[in-house]
């Protein structure tokens, strides 16, 4: 059967690996509000200084660590719902679609709540889990999907 | 959309693991076939129809809400 788009199933290891260790970091960075670690000479395309002015093409001190934690995050769930599974074919493409749509709605659903009902600080917080949940609730939804598929007889 | 993929299993004595190494799919599929919860693809419906020895349409059955 042909997979379009899907990376070879040794990446859903690699995705694991990469996604729990950041999902750990990520959850203590937000718990803890703040992220303890030293700062390094990075390259930005744009930044700007804290009321200041906007700088394009230019190298500014940052802490990598939640960058890190973030590009751990995104490659860790990408490789581990777009890898192949051991027999991929055309029911589990259609369970990885059928997820993917159950998380669009979510994910958006309670985004639209937290607009209208969330203010402030607590919104900046949304924001920021929200550029993940897609990707884990698609996780989350098409793992669960799988694992009814082969106990459903 | 009814089958008789089960009763065609049963009929030449394959496990649904067996059926599924031969026709090249997961045993999930399968699973979600025989009990009518997916529609496979014409070329899958064809694939099993010849291993059951049959015809697609002895297979696959349309219903009234189809």
């Amino acid at each position: 059967m042909k997979s379009n788009y899907l990376f070879p199933n040794s990446f859903k290891k690699v995705g694991w690996v990469l996604l729990i260790p950041s999902m750990v970091a990520g959850l203590v960075c937000l718990i803890k509000g703040e992220i303890d670690a030293p700062e390094f000479p990075v390259f930005a395309i744009w930044a700007d200084e804290l009321f200041g002015k906007q700088l394009f093409f230019t190298v500014v001190e940052n802490v990598i660590a939640d960058e890190l934690i973030a590009i751990g995050l995104l490659l860790g769930t990408v490789f581990v719902v777009l890898s192949k599974e051991r027999s991929e074919d055309e029911f589990i493409m259609c369970l990885r679609l059928e997820s993917l749509v159950w998380a669009l709605y979510w994910n958006y659903g309670i985004l639209l709540a937290a607009i209208v009902f969330v203010y402030g600080m607590p919104f900046f917080w949304v924001m920021t889990v929200n550029m993940f949940s897609l990707l884990l609730l698609f996780v989350v939804r098409f793992k669960w999907r799988l694992k009814k598929a082969d106990h459903e007889e | 959309m009814k089958n008789n993929a089960r009763l065609e299993r049963a009929r030449i004595k394959m496990t649904q693991a067996e059926l599924a190494d031969r026709i090249g799919v997961s045993r999930q599929s399968i699973i979600a076939i025989e009990s009518a919860k997916y529609v496979p693809s014409t070329v899958l419906a064809l694939k099993m129809a010849e291993v059951f020895d049959c015809t697609v349409e002895a297979l696959f059955e349309l219903e009234s809400d189809d």
